[in-house]
């Protein structure tokens, strides 16, 4: 439709920014209402071509000839997957629109704003007499829109507090939700039993088919409370605590569920079924974490092998988890536990064995899929609400939603009395409020309900409007309300700061230090396991998982390698480019400065003093003309070879300058202040190799550490030939690298005329094996602007 | 925390030792903590400096640094306020790292700890480069140590005093 590529033109002049995109907006929305009566409109062309067709087939004779469709409307034809596709696209651009509505998104969650437009699209559907893609009750939502936001969390999962607080947790999950659905099911019943009076629908009510709802709208929503937890930015402990509920409580919830359904018909329940019951809910958490685990090792194994594929790495990541996912829903296992359990097993094996690239893109495409899957939920939470089968009963809506909450608050008030006794860090009563206020329903309460079958469940569409009711309540009201209670009850907030290398060190330290002390006193607690789980992990699983060398990698050291990678795509990124500093002193010598401790055997790092003008200018020439060469030379287009990110490429020159640079400016404060330099920083060649070499992507084969492209300037002589020291350095680099077949390729200055030659039997080698599989630095960045001299 | 199960398996255990006063020697039997990187240190943190022999007493001593904060009975007299109790844990945790007790570390401790806990895995450039970082992270007065204020300073060390707070017997 290029209406619609033509109103996504770039808000610009006239209207605000703003009131451009709500227009945008409306417009969209009615586009979107009026498409399918478009679509319904279409289908008689289409039986309308078929008779011709047929007409044509049975009568040859008297074929009467049509112009020749020269430009035809065929909508059937592409009709499901367009339908998809404009959903997935409203759903953005809405997520799109409210970041544009200035102070929205801090009053109101997205999550009911999303609510809100699926209202008013199914509104419109409505109007325009069209029939609502059953989106909730299908398997659509279950197969399709829950995994993505389920593997995003459990990939992601912050497993150290996770851990710390898994009894917590479990307490939560398991004894609180079953309180829950007695509660209220039993509850219900009792209400519904009472009305003498009038002769309602409700005494019909069975207690079985209570207990199911119960069970049904018990459970706390994984996606509601991600939708709105996290936008209110709560500390760690209390988040995980909520959230991890909703993602354990799944076990419960389909044992409950299942169990009652099979049971309403039968109309009892024996103790027998109810102790089945209870094998049944061990065999489905612990069989679904089993199924996730096993998926999560093979994952991982497989990672290990692909160091040559490096393009499908994150494909295997995504398939593995979602055939967790379905193995364990064809055994009616808990597919959430797998889900979680595959991603949290295999996320550190596989990070150590992919590439950057593919970190990158299994994050990307995580958060991606999460959040459209999050956004069409919502929508169509609201589509469905609209178009459903509504029953209302004040009476028992009423008593729903009121019980909801007070078996909520009881619950948690109740549970914390008895957790309390265990942990040392105590669940304070804002701590309690948070959590029983977080307790959120959300789409797969109704999608449960949604599921259930009429006949069976003649009060099924009381329990759905019930059902909507509930979590309209719990994602508008609390969902509002929970951002401001939060700063009136001054709840400690997320703490932004990343894990700095300190803390890791203190943290493994202090973990070994209390699983010493535990040993003295011979007692075999938490720290205890937890060392000897990890002594089993460094020594054989790693072993089998991880590629390579990667596997003797100490944690430490991986950790401190991420955090220079990351503080060097920050610098790259504000600092806009390498900045020499420019304010060196000249006279300031080395001789006179006395190391403090004299460190064994390193190159002093030196600053880069300021080129002349004049030679800036030549060098800039050079590279110039060396550029457009470049351009002119014809390359092979492989589909398979990954174009290489400029950001990426310069690594680690960049690296290496950017830490020099600043070091080093701090020791020249230093120098000017004190006149002693410390250690210099340790940045050798050995040290540049030991970081490139962990990194699996293939910086490969650096023979001697001594070839790594160091600076090394003279700072005692400030005119010295700088920039043919840069270039000396480049071209020494260059001529090593020449050999190697897959390398990185620096920006290379030149001057003189041996470059060219040198050059080009680099580019010659560097074509050849552009056509293997990504390591992805390629002469292509040459080309692009790289942030080579200022 | 130290209670009194946790004395009483200590009392099991010194049973078999010499009576009364307990030797390197005698900790060094326990093998899981010959395994632990800083075992040493943990064993050399009960012995105070100079003197060969540790006495019950003051062995239960040091261990009561892990008793939960808010029912540490405190044996020097100190008042149980749950910050000194903190700060004492701290200050343990501190004189592990600071061998030399002088207040400071420096980067030579830093740099042996590091190395301890990495058992050889690493090379010393590595080593150098992680504790440069560490100072600087955590050194606010530019001396090139970390005294026990920055340490605690340290972003994430209230980590650590929860985790002394969590760790339960």
């Amino acid at each position: 439709m290029p209406s619609r590529t033509g109103s996504h033109s770039p808000a610009g002049t006239g209207k605000s920014l703003p009131e451009r995109g709500l227009l945008l907006l409306m417009v969209l929305v009615l586009l979107e209402g009026s498409v399918l009566p478009l679509g319904a409109a279409s289908s008689p062309d289409i039986s309308h071509q078929k008779n011709v067709d047929n007409h044509k087939v049975e009568h040859e004779k008297n074929y009467t000839k049509k112009a020749f469709p020269v430009l035809d409307l065929d909508y059937h034809h592409i009709q499901t997957p367009f339908e998809i596709s404009l959903w997935v696209l409203l759903a953005s651009v809405m997520k799109l629109g409210f970041h544009m509505i200035p102070r929205l998104p801090g009053i109101v969650p997205e999550s009911c704003l999303l609510i809100t437009v699926g209202l008013l699209v199914g509104g419109l559907i409505k109007l325009a007499g069209e029939k609502v893609p059953p989106v909730l009750d299908s398997q659509l939502f279950f197969l399709c829109l829950l995994p993505p936001i389920i593997l995003d969390a459990g990939y992601f999962l912050p497993i150290r507090p996770f851990m710390e607080n898994l009894g917590t947790i479990l307490m939560f999950a398991v004894v609180g939700t079953l309180w829950n659905a007695f509660f209220i099911g039993g509850l219900l019943y009792a209400v519904c039993q009472i009305q003498p009076a009038n002769p309602s629908e409700l005494h019909q009510l069975e207690i079985l088919p209570c207990l199911l709802f119960g069970s049904i709208i018990s459970a706390v929503d994984p996606v509601a409370v991600l939708a709105v937890f996290e936008e209110i930015h709560i500390n760690e402990l209390l988040h995980i605590l909520v959230f991890g509920e909703s993602l354990l409580n799944d076990a419960v919830t389909v044992v409950l569920y299942h169990l009652f359904e099979e049971y309403s018909a039968a109309g009892t329940v024996t103790v027998l079924d109810g102790f089945l019951g209870i094998i049944s809910f061990l065999v489905v958490s612990l069989g679904g974490i089993l199924v996730g685990a096993i998926y999560g090792i093979l994952t991982a194994f497989t990672s290990r092998f692909t160091s040559h594929t490096r393009v499908i790495e994150p494909l295997f990541v995504f398939v593995y988890s979602y055939m967790a996912y379905l193995s364990a829903e064809m055994f009616h296992l808990s597919g959430i536990m797998a889900l979680i359990a595959c991603g949290a097993v295999m996320r550190p094996y596989v990070e150590a064995n992919i590439s950057h690239k593919s970190h990158t893109t299994i994050k990307y495409f995580l958060k991606m899929w999460s959040s459209v899957s999050e956004t069409l939920i919502f929508i169509f939470l609201g589509v469905a609400t609209v178009d459903g089968p509504h029953h209302w009963n004040w009476t028992f809506v009423t008593v729903t939603v009121i019980l909801c909450l007070v078996s909520r608050v009881i619950g948690v008030v109740g549970l914390t009395c008895v957790i309390n006794k265990f942990r040392i860090v105590k669940l304070t009563t804002k701590d309690q409020f948070i959590v029983a206020y977080g307790g959120m329903r959300g789409a797969i309460a109704f999608s449960l309900g949604f599921l259930l079958k009429k006949e069976q469940f003649p009060m099924r569409e009381m329990f759905l409007t019930a059902i909507i009711t509930v979590i309209f309540f719990t994602v508008f009201v609390q969902g509002m309300t929970i951002k401001p209670l939060v700063e009136l009850l001054a709840v400690k907030k997320k703490q932004e700061a990343k894990r700095s290398i300190n803390e890791e060190i203190h943290t493994q330290f202090l973990d070994h230090l209390l699983t010493g002390i535990e040993d003295i006193c011979g007692h075999y607690g938490h720290h205890h396991w937890k060392d000897k789980l990890n002594r089993f992990n460094k020594k054989y699983v790693k072993k089998c998982l991880i590629a390579g060398e990667r596997s003797k990698e100490p944690q430490l050291i991986a950790f401190y390698h991420k955090m220079e990678m990351k503080q060097a795509i920050d610098l790259v990124e504000s600092g806009g480019g390498v900045n020499l500093p420019s304010a060196v002193p000249s006279t300031v010598s080395m001789q006179n400065i006395q190391p403090k401790k004299p460190p064994p055997a390193k190159p002093v790092e030196k600053a880069l003093p300021k080129m002349t003008k004049g030679r800036e200018e030549e060098i800039r020439q050079i590279l110039r003309s060396n550029l457009q060469k470049t351009r002119q030379r014809l390359r092979s287009y492989n589909r398979h070879t990954l174009v290489a990110d400029p950001y990426e490429d310069g690594f680690s020159e960049l690296l290496i300058k950017k830490q020099k640079m600043i070091e080093l400016e701090k020791k020249i404060q230093h120098m000017n202040n004190y006149l002693t330099v410390p250690a210099a920083p340790p940045d050798s060649p050995t040290m540049c190799r030991a970081r490139l070499a962990s990194d699996p992507q293939a910086y490969s084969s650096k023979p001697a550490a001594d070839r790594v492209p160091t600076i090394q300037v003279d700072l005692a002589s400030p005119q010295s030939p700088d920039s043919v020291n840069l270039m000396d350095e480049f071209r020494r680099a260059d001529q090593q690298e020449e050999d190697q077949g897959l390398m990185m390729k620096p920006p290379s200055g030149q001057s003189g005329p041996n470059r060219p030659r040198e050059e080009d039997r680099g580019r010659e080698q560097q074509k050849m094996t552009r056509c293997l599989s990504d390591p992805g630095p390629s002469a292509d960045e040459e080309e692009e602007d790289e942030p080579f001299l200022p | 925390a130290v209670g009194p199960k946790g004395i009483f398996r200590v009392i099991e255990r010194s049973e078999q030792w010499s009576v009364g006063e307990l030797e390197p020697e005698d900790f060094g039997a326990i093998r899981e903590l010959s395994m632990n990187p800083i075992g040493d240190r943990i064993i050399s943190a009960f012995f105070s400096p100079g003197k060969e022999t540790v006495d019950f007493a003051s062995f239960v001593r040091i261990l009561a640094h892990f008793h939960p904060t808010e029912t540490s009975r405190s044996r020097d007299g100190v008042q149980p306020e749950p910050a000194n109790s903190r700060t004492r844990k701290l200050k343990f945790a501190f004189q592990l790292y600071d061998q030399d007790r002088d207040g400071k570390i420096s980067r030579e401790e830093l740099l042996q700890v590091l190395r301890t806990m990495l058992e050889m895995q690493v090379t010393e450039e590595q080593l150098q480069s992680i504790a440069e970082r560490a100072i600087q992270e955590a050194d606010l007065d530019q001396d090139d140590a970390i005294s026990f204020d920055e340490f605690r300073k340290v972003r994430g060390v209230d980590l650590i005093r929860d985790q002394i707070d969590n760790w339960e017997y």
